[in-house]
């Protein structure tokens, strides 16, 4: 049975990122930094319409802009499009210019059809169909167990709100794209991707040529979150602009494409219903939602594949639930998976009328939780947590902070699976005593090559900067993609294994007995002429799922200008073993600020009469920023025993909810909608009753 | 974008003969870029103006300070003497976009800068604004808008700078061909108000050359609420001005941006405080003043009482 070492060095520690000096630097080459001998510029054309039947597109003019190499469309014949900014045809240049002149001369010919961008105008039956052979509004996902009307009957106490969230952008900061060329030879694509395996599966089966001559290369990225598996339209395109200028082809997508045609985090409009008896433990729950994933919506998926769906009521168990769920499909880019899909969605709903029944109940958040959160994990969690962040002092009865700017505290749990799959490594050992790992995975930016460097380095006795770690390519062993806070999980034991074999296999080759740190040259000199090359794979026993985790949050709400300030919060995440603390703190850093985001800034906005999104910018579709960053502090359960375990995800989770029930304790009234703008705020008080400067 | 021309001028006579009847000037390039790139404006040429001699100074004065139009919005910013003169000036600069924007942004690009409305701004949306037949933003996404309009579009000025300047009694001066001419912040944002696809009162060609402040025993103070904490438009923003003494209001001005089409100044309640006590309560009848007239929109009505706020915690700064 495999296990990890007791003594760990660099395991665990705050050992810098090995890649740290080449991204500072400039020198590390990302999929839109490559430049292959004679590339060209490619760039796509969109739909200027919501919803058209293009009948015709003219490529001539474009095809003779001076520079343009290369005019295609995304497919032959009348077609429907479905929303503003699908993709309808590309042109590839020697330089930017042309292809944005060339994109101005393209004749496209449409009839625009009656389009619907907003969920509460498309599930009424009388809107436009974005689809013809279905209605918007999807048939309920239903879930329900136990008597819950009975159950309310016999509650103490009973709350019931309308909680909504709007539709999240991912807005990685390196926009999807990829630089592609397509030979004779075969095909060989730099791409931002999440699953270097799935592009070039998708590459492969658009282009008809055999896996075995699709290379795919991503050395480094800058951020996915869930949007970046496949190599895209705007891969594709690429490709085929390539093959048809017979160059080297890069399309990156601009911010504005970002905000447009490569997934969202569906919406949510949440009716619930909550009860429970005098003592506080939950006894019924009621749930109707319906959510936009964009133009493929769908109601029944529990958020898994970026559906409207989310798991209710959550983390809690309730004996008694009804759960309807709908999808409505509107005219716009489809949602994919996002950071945690379904949770944080779930996680605002359900924690934010927790608090509204604590509050009904005079009863302390932490304990309602304490009493109703089955987690015994998260409830140790809390109670770290609450001493760390002193909410015994900071609570107070909602509304009765003294002052025009009020503080306020709130509390969230949350749940991720995560878990590992089958990786494969390879260690190279040359006679010279250097190390190679290479494994067919990629760094989203979250640190996987730095993870490799310490494991290889604790279990080879050396230090990080002595292992180079080549990953990023579809020629080494395959690990599969990024998602759902595996990758940690699925490399961490692949690593483990192949150190381990390749330490046992110089050792006998060498006949040194143990040829960790001092000895590592003598016996690597001893393997002669020929490096040792040695494979391994993912094992179980070294990695589990299930990350549990809670935040509080401390925050600031000026009531007169209804400005809200995240000031603190506090994390407490079960990660099992810790690999790389610095990464993983800083996941931890980065989940915390994308969940402040989605709690008091971001949201997609589309515009009802012309069917746009109205904020493809960062200007007006607003992300957190320094000067917004609250001082954030964490606190990492340290239980190596279980494992590696991901904490990508779980981390983003309770943040949005743990804000606006920080927010709702400062005002004594509730944002029910995110994110919670000054706008918000000072509608919320004034339907309260106006601002109350005790 | 499209090509175009770039060229330096070295006189404002030049400049104004090189811009032509289709090219636009470029200091900062801040509002200018982005609207070439997004194929707002499609000038022909782009006559870089930054080299004009003797508009990158401040010049301290005894009657009056003057502000060259290419000085950047760091300048004032940073002006060490500027900021017990004309805090309010100060402190719109310190508020402006980013530091980066701030250390290219000129004042002159910042009074002249064009709607941000998103509308307006969206590459594939024809709106009112330029020259289309609706103001989308009236029965559609108006957060952002205004609260006051003299016309159908209610994309409000922006410019933070302006409602400071107002606030200062400031005179913008105009090259318009050999004439110089002298313009309050009133009306060097009037044609705003009236006509629908204005956003200054500047006609093709106009240079601002600089920027005359009035030296005078005023407090000034200037504030905004965004929804971010930095690096963000004001929602609302309020200049105050007056001379504060024994806690009495003498010549005041109030001033907000964000919530109307040119700088928001209502005479009635600068009026209404000569000789009040600077107080809540005094405060409270200006704002009701100021906003009386409100035309509150769908998704805008929460800028009325961010307005009261602002100018109650505005006028209670000058004291």
């Amino acid at each position: 049975m495999p296990g990890w070492p007791e003594d760990r060095k660099f395991i665990g520690s705050h050992a810098k990122r090995v890649d740290a000096p080449v991204k500072v630097s400039g020198a590390a080459k990302y999929a839109s930094d490559v430049q292959p001998e004679g590339w060209l510029y490619g760039m796509i054309l969109r739909s200027k319409w919501a919803k058209a039947k293009i009948t015709r597109i003219n490529l001539d003019k474009a095809a003779k802009i001076p520079g343009i190499k290369a005019a295609i469309l995304l497919r032959e014949g009348e077609r429907t499009v479905r929303y503003y900014g699908e993709e309808l045809a590309a042109v590839a240049g020697t330089t930017k210019q042309a292809c944005l002149d060339a994109l101005r001369v393209i004749e496209v010919e449409a009839k625009p059809l009656p389009f619907v961008v907003r969920e509460e105008d498309a599930r009424e039956e009388s809107s436009p169909r974005v689809w013809d052979d279905h209605p918007n509004l999807s048939e309920p996902h239903v879930n329900e167990k136990g008597e819950v009307d009975k159950a309310f009957a016999e509650c103490a106490t009973v709350v019931e709100g309308f909680y909504t969230t709007p539709v999240q952008l991912h807005h990685p900061l390196e926009p999807h794209g990829n630089t592609i060329s397509c030979t004779d030879e075969g095909i060989t694509a730099w791409a931002s991707t999440q699953g270097i395996s799935s592009v070039q599966d998708s590459l492969s089966s658009n282009l008809n040529v055999p896996q075995s001559k699709v290379r795919v290369l991503t050395e480094y990225m800058g951020g996915g979150f869930g949007a970046k598996f496949g190599a895209g339209v705007e891969g594709a395109l690429a490709a085929r602009l390539s093959q048809s200028a017979k160059a080297p082809v890069k399309i990156m997508l601009t911010r504005f494409d970002e905000a447009l045609a490569v997934g969202n985090r569906p919406s949510s409009f949440q009716k619930i219903k909550l009860g429970a008896a005098a003592d506080g433990k939950l006894l019924a729950f009621e749930l109707e939602s319906y959510g936009t994933a964009g133009l493929g919506s769908a109601g029944s998926s529990e958020g898994g594949g970026g559906g409207a769906g989310f798991p209710a009521p959550y983390i809690y168990r309730v004996p008694n639930i009804r759960v309807k769920q709908s999808g409505v499909t509107i005219n716009a880019g489809s949602a994919r998976a996002f950071r945690a899909p379904g949770h944080p969605t779930a996680s605002f709903g359900m924690e934010s009328i927790m608090d509204d029944l604590a509050a009904k109940m005079n009863m302390d958040p932490v304990e309602l939780r304490l009493k109703n959160d089955p987690s015994e994990v998260r409830r140790k969690e809390y109670q770290l947590g609450a001493e760390r962040f002193g909410w015994k002092e900071k609570f107070r009865k909602p509304g009765s902070a003294p002052g025009p700017v009020k503080t306020g505290v709130g509390c969230a749990g949350a749940t991720w699976g995560g878990g590992g799959h089958g990786t494969q490594a390879e260690a190279q050992i040359g006679p010279d005593g250097s190390v190679e790992i290479r494994c067919g995975t990629q760094d989203l930016g979250t640190g996987t090559r730095t993870v490799i460097a310490l494991i290889a380095a604790d279990l080879l006795g050396l230090k990080p900067e002595q292992i180079v770690v080549r990953i990023g390519d579809t020629r080494f062993p395959p690990s599969g993609g990024s998602g759902g806070s595996t990758t940690c999980a699925s490399v961490s034991p692949a690593i483990y294994d192949v150190c381990t074999k390749a330490l046992e296999e110089l050792q006998k080759q060498s006949g040194v007995p143990d040829a960790r740190g001092a000895n590592w040259m003598p016996a690597c000199k001893k393997l002669g002429v020929n490096p040792l090359l040695v494979s391994g794979r993912w094992q179980t026993g070294l990695s589990s799922s299930g990350a549990g985790g809670v935040q509080f949050a401390e925050v600031e709400v000026d009531i007169e200008t209804g400005f809200v300030k995240a000031r603190k919060i506090t994390c407490v995440q079960d990660g099992g073993l810790i690999v790389s603390k610095l990464t993983c703190e800083s996941q931890i850093n980065g989940g915390i600020l994308m969940g402040l985001g989605y709690a008091l800034y971001e949201e997609r906005i589309m515009d009802r009469s012309t069917g746009v999104v109205l904020n493809p910018n960062f200007e007006t579709y607003k992300l957190v920023a320094l000067a917004d960053i609250p001082e954030i502090d964490i606190l990492l359960l340290d239980m190596p025993e279980r494992g590696v375990i991901g904490i990508g995800e779980p981390v983003t989770i309770p943040t949005a909810a743990a804000v606006a029930n920080a927010v709702a304790n400062a005002l004594g009234t509730r944002v029910t909608s995110l994110p919670i703008t000054p706008a918000k705020v000072l509608s919320a008080l004034s339907k309260a009753g106006g601002p109350v400067v005790l | 974008m499209n090509a175009f021309q770039y060229t330096t001028a070295a006189s404002p006579a030049g400049a104004r003969e090189l811009v032509g009847d289709d090219g636009l000037y470029l200091g900062g390039g801040i509002d200018v870029l982005g609207r070439v790139k997004e194929y707002l404006d499609e000038p022909k040429i782009l006559v870089n103006i930054k080299l004009l001699p003797g508009l990158d100074k401040i010049e301290p004065g005894t009657a009056a300070w003057l502000i060259g139009a290419n000085v950047t919005v760091s300048q004032i910013e940073e002006h060490p003497g500027l900021k017990s003169a004309f805090p309010a000036l100060q402190q719109a600069a310190a508020e402006v976009g980013s530091k980066q924007i701030r250390n290219v942004a000129t004042v002159g690009g910042n009074l002249a800068q064009h709607s941000r409305c998103w509308y307006y701004r969206h590459r594939d949306v024809h709106c009112l604004k330029k020259g289309g037949d609706t103001c989308y933003a009236r029965n559609g996404e108006n957060k952002y808008h205004s609260l006051f309009t003299g016309n159908p579009c209610i994309s409000p000025v922006v410019s933070n700078l302006a409602v400071a300047l107002a606030a200062l009694d400031a005179t913008v001066i105009v090259q318009r061909g050999d004439n110089s001419l002298r313009m309050s912040l009133a009306e060097f944002y009037a044609k705003a108000w009236d006509n629908p696809t204005a956003h200054h009162s500047l006609e093709h060609g106009d240079l601002i050359s600089k920027i005359e402040v009035p030296v005078r025993p005023w407090r000034s103070a200037y504030i905004q609420v965004s929804e971010k904490s930095m690096f963000d438009w004001a929602l609302v923003s309020c200049a105050a001005s007056a001379k504060v003494e024994n806690g009495v209001i003498r010549q005041a001005r109030v001033v907000l941006g964000a919530i109307s089409n040119v700088p928001h100044q209502v005479q009635a309640a600068n009026d209404f405080l000569e000789g009040k006590s600077l107080d809540e309560a005094s405060a409270a009848k200006a704002a009701d003043l100021i906003i009386e007239k409100a035309q509150v929109h769908s998704q805008n009505g929460y800028k009325v009482p961010l307005a009261r706020a602002l100018i109650k915690r505005a006028l209670l700064q000058l004291g």
